[in-house]
């Protein structure tokens, strides 16, 4: 028998390995697979940089052209020698100039391009179609340049705001006229850096980057850009979606007292099973922040699609000794493209969200199914399957509009097609559905099956529709089909081929009730470097991946949505859910936040998640109800519903390997908890309705952190607990087990009426609230009016005829005020004017209803609908009868309770059968 | 509508009676309120049922909830908690709930849910209910030929039964007599033995002393033969055994030390060991006996690993990792490196296996596993009954269905169901279980039963032989053995078989005893390319090919008898263990009629049999049938 120590050497190095293997296998996230920012060349170097100490750069030959400021921007010292010396891939020959220009558009926004000029090698990428195209018209025309001190020139940004452009080194800095005080700057901590295009200086210079047995041909070299941003009398930043995080404010990434942590990155990751709490990337990218603080709100947006990687910075990151008050510093760094960044300079929050969607658009509107609630699961299995699930929502009285199909409903994961097996009468399915008033939603992801007999594939081939490989053949990547290629969709023609196929002649087995869902569309690829597509794969017009790789997505949901556009010759709203995104995705469509899993901390992490989208513009979003992996005990189950029937997009969904959860599998008690969310939802539809129209004129989310409304309440800034639905309703998850109590913060300025005991609380206080299984804590603001429907029907199209309870929660003044709006739910003639618009003010003991509609705009949204009943909260006692004009017609008031639903709902005043109809003009007065 | 309503008003108190053949719309205060109920809304003030509130009359379905159970609007869709009654005459009233009212879709035979004119709902009542009444028909038929089956089953179970049982005991006692012969037998033959023994030594001894002898003769004869050379011949003989010698003690040494570097070892495995706990828990376990003693070859590094684990199994893995521990308990050892080379060793993989491995982290697919992965989930639902969910449910029986929604595809418990849907049934047969041995020896009956013969031979051999004769003969001492060996495999398979009915007499088979027969059969159905098995009281699979998968294990019945629950089968890659629950329901033949998946991992079976067809459902379905017919609407609803 051998010695065993012969053994141990290779038995040694074996141990290592399996050490490895084991705990990757205990945690489910592969953070190996993902790289870092020291595994990422661009983001260490710029990431190891101190203030100033990038050689700077000064400004020449400033001046007006075209309306706007231009200048050149060259270095401050000529052939200065770089000190950049941990930057192996700088250059020290002496860089070409840069060109840069600086415009204004009507409403306070600022916008900077930096490129290279027209001796570059190349061409860099610039992304087309994010910016509304009304947008130059928009532009102010900029005359003057004022120079305020000597060294810099300084112009007119909007009412009480100027943009001062300092010489050498070169700066930016918007700030309030008079005062001076700055708002936001670029530069003022000279970490701006641009790599500049050029020739390989000799053969032996590597420009290849290697990660996990991928390797990255980068032909073009090193071409990154990196800057810092400074939000002046700012508190907290907020926004960069998506990370998975339990605070909605961006905690600093870097500076003292920050742990090791990784800068926010921007890249759109297909990441299994996500952690609850990072700053990786995930699906979708927006690199816009907002700041706020007591003084100040401002937003700061780069267009740029390539990987992005954002540092925000703790106070005294620059300076120990002396850490900033009131600012927060932030470092941007991306891989390629150029600089094209927009300034947004408030005043309140909302200012700046309304800046930010006026240029890349307000959330479209959706149809009215779509803000209901969704059924989903990966996958339902088939025809019967679909009809069993339906039929289970008719028999438990729980309403749902939509029934989802996930991949497996297809023929071998070829999109477009049905599994004829499971699907045989896919129409006669939608049929049954629709005649419920329900709609069915299939998936359609972006990787094209490599299978000849496949149309889509054929033709796609044929015409040389997919992105390319490096070597220029089109590129093969391994996903749900298996070998799959990918559609080029920055292409316009591609994108226009591809909105086709959702015509009724071309996706055979669709119906109009059939909607679609773009999943995979970061794009996923299984076999590819972190899960995606190689960078160095090329796109329409010798585009690399590298360059626009964050809006990929974007693309495909845009194509896909424009294909439903199409498919109802433009009457019909599309609705299609994504998972991948971008700036201007809100224009698309919904998205959701993914992967997530059946815990506690992701249902906490969900609010965080889908306020920071809102904030963002992707107002249309949720997170998977119940959580995606892995199987919620019922109470999750049940507090997920409870939250995430206040998400804007409410869908429940499920892994193939988790145990079925429809609403009604956990036994009587858990399945009248769920119905009872669910009608919450449903009861407040209207008000959700409006609350999506005043998204889709004006950028405001559906789902508001509080600080949104309450600006000037410090106490709010941090709250990702809790959350506003609209200007009224304030909502706080429940986020732990068995949770007896919980502490609820309501803003300062009003009280708040508690909608399950209808007992009023004073605002700017913590109050420590019992919490009972059956609801989670939601609270109406006094001085609001809440429009519902409190019948419930089997889908949301049942409700339309059905008539309206109003709810008036008085302030101390006894005035209230709230919005209803109406259209059809469906088409764009609300476009033409076809809706109803009123706004319910209540002063005086006085209830009048307002027609807001703008008489210029015509058109007319008819309606019988009435309002059967008004509850007001906050009202003394003594209220004997109303009074409706015009008609003289007299009302009962009496006690009734504050809810139809659940057994146990306080009495509140009531107006009983008013019938006034919502179309009209009328008053109510209570004697 | 809304004028007819009107009219109606006025002849509110014929319109209890009073039914019309199309739109039949009783007056406001009638509407949607049960017959038996109406007398609840006599009076003028009424009171909600949740004693909440009281309201008048002219509340009475007035289009306004006053209580919020809905007792004021049964006739309305006021109330998200109402119930609303159809009459349906020519079929059988339904209560749905009040959120149909008037939503645009006709939800009772009669129409009488949509009165508002949105949408006309014809009177279907007539034709569905003569379609249901002939489906109950057939139903009664059956259960009438299937509660005389029964009948007869259950007498046949009895007698079984009881039969078993006498087996059982007859058995018991002979056992009893079997094993005192077997023990006499046992001590001769060990007396033989011992016998043979001693003249073996003594043999041996002799030969021993006889070869020694003729040794010392050989020697004496070559030393005087070659005294001039070495011994040479010896001293080879010698050095040959040296080396022998010298791996004895390398190999006492090296076990020294490996004890060292093993304890050595140990510490460092210590720290990632409770991960590993995952992988090998079923081996660990297995191996765990016999491994402190293992000094073979075989003692590497997993033995080393495996030892460690037991230590740490006894009680040090830390609680954070419990939760891994259950679900990669479940993998097979070979995912989990899969899955670590996805992690740590992607590199060495072509594309396509990388892009497989990644896939398998959502859907759990052997990643080696072909394409058709996908195809093989596919395969394995197919489609499946909506019914069968709803087994239970029986829609006409209001009373105690308020809620269920009126539905014509709802007689679903009907036993003719067609079966065109379905995977054929492919029959029953007895069960073949491994522990079947052939007990026709035991039970063959002759002039003399086998225990007399035995009883015969044994006496007559105890006594046939001098066990003190020395040398033994050679032949009586077989005949011992013979019959002990006889004897002892006869009692053996008496104690199998005791074992066996004890085994078998456990369980619970029913009130009757009426599930007795389905102990030793197995029900097959054969869908897509997939046989499910499933043996009663024992085991259910599913087999493809060659392959078999355990659906699960008996565990017992549930629902009063009407379920059979299977459970703790093979486990799923990140799911749960498998089982499968079997309905029963009435049938003239046993039949397995339909397999499904409707959650993962989580089978359904439906089986046909005489056995539920009981007398007492029999009764409440002519109940029924009597209910329907006289719920039959006037001659003018036939027109």
């Amino acid at each position: 028998m051998p010695s065993p120590a012969s053994r141990s050497p290779p038995l040694l190095l074996l141990v290592p390995f399996l050490l490895l293997l084991l705990f990757s296998a205990a945690s489910a996230w592969k953070k190996d697979e993902f790289r870092n920012c020291n595994q990422t060349p661009f983001c260490k170097r710029a990431r190891g940089r101190k203030a100033h100490s990038v050689p700077s750069l000064s400004t020449a030959d400033i001046s007006i052209s075209d309306g706007a400021v231009v200048a050149r921007l060259l270095p401050s010292q000529p052939l200065r020698q770089a000190t950049d010396g941990d930057d192996p891939e700088s250059d020290t020959v002496p860089p070409r100039p840069l060109l840069l220009r600086i415009s204004v558009y009507q409403g306070g926004v600022l916008r900077l391009h930096i490129d290279e000029d027209a001796s570059a090698p190349r061409r860099r990428f610039q992304v087309p179609d994010v910016l509304l195209p009304d947008l130059d018209d928009r532009r102010l025309w900029l005359s003057r340049l004022s120079s305020p001190a000597a060294g810099s020139s300084s112009f007119y940004l909007a009412e009480g705001f100027e943009a001062v452009l300092v010489h050498d080194p070169f700066q930016i800095q918007v700030r309030r006229k008079g005062s001076g005080e700055p708002v936001l700057s670029f530069n003022s901590h000279g970490l701006f850096d641009f790599e500049q295009l050029r020739a390989k200086k000799n053969d032996d210079e590597d420009w290849e980057e290697r990660f996990r047995g991928h390797t990255d041909t980068r032909p073009h070299g090193p071409q990154s850009i990196s800057f810092d941003i400074s939000f002046h009398g700012a508190d907290f930043v907020y926004g960069i979606p998506e990370h998975a995080s339990t605070s909605l404010a961006l905690r600093p990434t870097s500076g003292p007292g920050v742990e090791f942590s990784e800068p926010y990155r921007l890249f759109n990751l297909d990441v299994f099973e996500y952690l609850d709490d990072s700053p990786f990337g995930l699906y979708g990218s927006i690199p816009f922040m907002l700041s706020h603080g007591a003084r100040s709100s401002s937003g700061f947006f780069w267009l740029n699609a390539a990987e992005m990687q954002i540092d925000v910075l703790g106070p005294g990151w620059d300076d120990p000794a002396a850490p900033a008050k009131d600012r927060i510093d932030t470092v941007w760094m991306s891989e390629a493209g150029v600089v094209d960044a927009f300034f947004f300079v408030g005043h309140e929050p909302k200012d700046v969200l309304r800046q930010y969607t006026g240029i890349t658009g307000t959330p479209a509107m959706p149809q009215e199914f779509a803000v209901a609630y969704h059924q989903c699961r990966w996958n339902y299995r088939d025809e019967e399957d679909v009809a069993a699930v339906d039929a289970g929502f008719d028999e438990h009285d729980i309403p749902y509009d939509v029934l989802w199909l996930d991949i497996e409903h297809t023929d071998g994961k070829r999109y477009f097609t049905w599994d004829r097996v499971l699907f045989p009468n896919p129409q006669e399915m939608q049929g049954k559905l629709a005649a419920k008033g329900r709609h069915m939603v299939t998936i359609v992801d972006p990787h094209i099956k490599r299978d000849d007999s496949f149309y889509i594939h054929k033709e796609a081939s044929e015409r040389g529709y997919y992105v390319k490989d490096a070597s220029g053949k089109d590129f093969d990547g391994w996903c749900w089909p298996g070998s799959s290629s990918y559609l080029d969709v920055l292409n316009p023609e591609i994108r226009e081929w591809w909105a086709e196929k959702f015509s009724f002649e071309n996706y055979v087995g669709s119906t109009p009730s059939l909607y679609i869902w773009n999943d995979m569309n970061e794009p996923s690829v299984f076999n590819g470097p972190e899960i995606s597509m190689p960078r160095d794969a090329i796109h329409f017009g010798d585009v690399e991946h590298r360059e626009l790789h964050n809006a990929y997505g974007y693309y495909f949901h845009m194509a896909t949505s424009n294909g439903l556009l199409k498919r109802g010759n433009g009457k019909d709203r599309p609705f299609v859910l994504s998972r991948a995104f971008f700036a201007g995705s809100q224009r698309y469509g919904a998205v959701w936040t993914g992967d997530n899993t059946a815990d506690w901390d992701h249902l906490r992490a969900s609010v965080p998640m889908i306020l920071t989208l809102g904030l963002t513009g992707m107002t249309f979003s949720g997170a998977d109800v119940g959580g995606f992996f892995g199987n919620p005990e019922p109470e999750l189950l049940v507090r997920w519903y409870q939250l995430g029937a206040y998400y804007p997009f409410f869908r429940a969904h499920a892994h193939q390997d988790t145990k079925r959860r429809e609403p009604w599998l956990f036994g009587e008690r858990n399945t009248a908890l769920i119905r009872e969310a669910v009608h919450v939802r449903y009861s407040l539809l209207p008000y959700y309705y409006t609350l999506f129209r005043e998204a889709s004129v004006s950028g405001i989310p559906v789902m508001r952190p509080l600080w949104l409304e309450f600006p000037a309440d410090k106490e709010t800034y941090n709250n990702g607990e809790a959350f506003m639905v609209g200007p009224s309703l304030l909502v706080q998850g429940i986020y732990e087990e068995r949770q007896k109590s919980v502490s609820v913060y309501l803003p300062a300025g009003q009280s708040w009426y508690n909608l399950r005991n209808g007992v009023s609380y004073a605002g700017g206080v913590s109050h420590k609230l019992e919490v009972s299984e059956d609801s989670i804590p939601t609270f109406q603001r006094a001085g609001t009016i809440i429009p519902r429907k409190d019948r419930f029907r089997r889908s949301s199209t049942q409700m339309v005829n059905d008539p309206y309870t109003l709810v008036i929660a008085l302030n101390g003044s006894f005035a209230a005020e709230g919005e209803l709006y109406v259209d059809d739910g469906k088409t764009y003639d609300f476009e033409q004017g076809a809706y109803i618009h009123r706004r319910f003010i209540f002063a005086d003991l006085k209830l009048t209803s307002v027609n807001i509609h703008p008489a210029n705009l015509g058109g007319k949204f008819p309606s019988d609908c009435v309002i059967e009943r008004i509850v007001l909260l906050g009202l003394p006692s003594g209220a004997k009868k109303a009074v409706i004009e015009p008609g003289n017609r007299e009302a009962n008031v009496e006690l009734g309770p504050l809810t139809l639903r659940g057994g146990s709902s306080p009495d509140a005043i009531t107006v009983r059968k008013p019938n006034v109809h919502i179309a009209d003009d009328w008053t109510l007065r209570i004697l | 509508m809304g004028a007819f309503l009107r009219i109606s008003l006025t002849i509110s108190c014929l319109s209890l009676f009073w039914i019309s053949a199309s739109a039949s719309i009783p007056s406001r205060e009638s509407l949607g309120i049960a017959p038996q109920d109406l007398s609840y809304y006599k009076s003028d003030v009424i009171k909600c049922k949740d004693g909440s509130k009281k309201f008048t009359k002219e509340q009475l379905n007035d289009e306004f909830c006053d209580c919020p159970d809905g007792t004021d609007e049964p006739g309305t869709s006021a109330c998200p908690q109402g119930k609303f009654y159809c009459p349906n005459a020519g079929h059988i009233p339904l209560t749905v709930f009040s959120s149909r009212v008037n939503d645009g879709i006709c939800d009772c035979c009669d129409g009488s849910d949509e009165y508002n004119g949105n949408v006309n709902c014809p009177n279907t009542c007539w034709e569905a209910g003569k379609v249901a009444r002939e489906k109950l028909q057939k139903k009664i038929a059956t259960f009438q030929m299937g509660v005389t089956v029964r009948r007869q089953e259950v007498e046949k179970a009895k007698q079984a039964f009881a039969q078993d049982k006498a087996e059982l005991s007859k058995l018991k006692s002979e056992e009893k007599i079997l094993k005192e012969h077997v023990q006499k037998l046992k001590e001769q033959k060990e007396r033989i033995e011992k016998a043979e023994e001693e003249e073996r030594k003594k043999r041996e001894e002799e030969q021993r002393k006889k070869r020694e002898a003729e040794r010392k003769a050989n020697e004496a004869k070559k030393a005087f033969e070659e005294s001039s050379h070495d011994n040479s011949d010896h001293a080879s003989e010698i050095l040959s055994e040296l080396p022998n010698q010298d791996a004895m003690e390398d190999h006492h040494d090296s076990a020294i030390e490996e004890k060292s570097d093993y304890t050595a070892e140990t510490e460092i495995l210590d720290s990632w060991a409770v991960g590993k706990v995952a992988n090998d828990h079923d081996d660990t376990i297995a191996k765990s006996g016999d491994e402190t003693d293992d000094t073979s070859e075989e003692s590497s590094f997993s033995h080393v690993e495996k030892q460690h684990l037991v230590g740490d199994q006894e009680g040090t893995m830390p609680e954070a990792n419990t939760g891994d521990y259950t679900r990669s308990k479940e993998a097979p050892s070979s995912h989990v490196v899969e899955e670590g080379q996805v992690s740590d060793n992607t590199e060495g993989l072509s594309r396509e296996e990388l892009g497989r491995l990644v896939a398998s982290r959502w859907t759990g697919e052997n990643a080696a596993e072909e394409e058709d992965g996908v195809n093989t989930v596919k395969e394995e639902r197919h489609e499946h009954d909506e019914n069968i969910p709803e087994e239970n449910h029986d829609g006409y029986n209001s009373d105690s269905d308020e809620d269920h929604n009126f539905d014509d595809d709802d007689l679903e418990d009907d036993p003719d169901m067609e079966f065109g849907d379905h995977g054929e049934p492919a029959g029953t047969y007895s069960y073949n279980g491994d522990d079947k041995t052939d007990y026709s020896d035991l039970t063959a009956s002759g002039s003399l039963s086998w225990l007399d013969k035995i009883q015969q031979t044994v006496s007559n051999v105890l006594q046939a032989i001098n066990i003190f004769k020395s040398p033994v003969n050679i032949s009586e001492a077989d005949a011992v053995r013979k019959n002990y060996d006889d004897s002892s495999s006869k009692l053996s398979k008496i104690q199998s078989r005791i074992s066996s009915l004890n085994e078998k007499l456990k369980h619970d088979f029913g009130k009757d005893k009426e599930f007795y027969s389905f102990y030793d059969h197995c029900f097959e159905s054969k869908q897509n390319k997939y046989v499910y098995k499933v043996c009663p009281f024992k085991k259910a699979s599913q087999v493809e090919g060659h392959s078999t998968t355990q659906l699960g294990y008996w565990d017992k019945f549930e629902e009063s008898y009407r379920v059979m629950l299977f459970s703790n089968g093979d486990r799923c890659w990140n799911g749960p263990d498998r089982s499968l629950k079997v309905r029963l329901r009435c049938g003239l033949k046993d039949e397995l009629l339909d397999v499904d998946e409707p959650s993962r991992c989580e089978y359904a079976a439906i089986l046909s049999t005489p056995v539920l067809c009981v007398e007492e459902k029999l009764k409440e379905l002519q109940e029924k049938l009597k209910d329907a017919n006289a719920n039959r609407p006037s001659v003018n609803d036939e027109l």
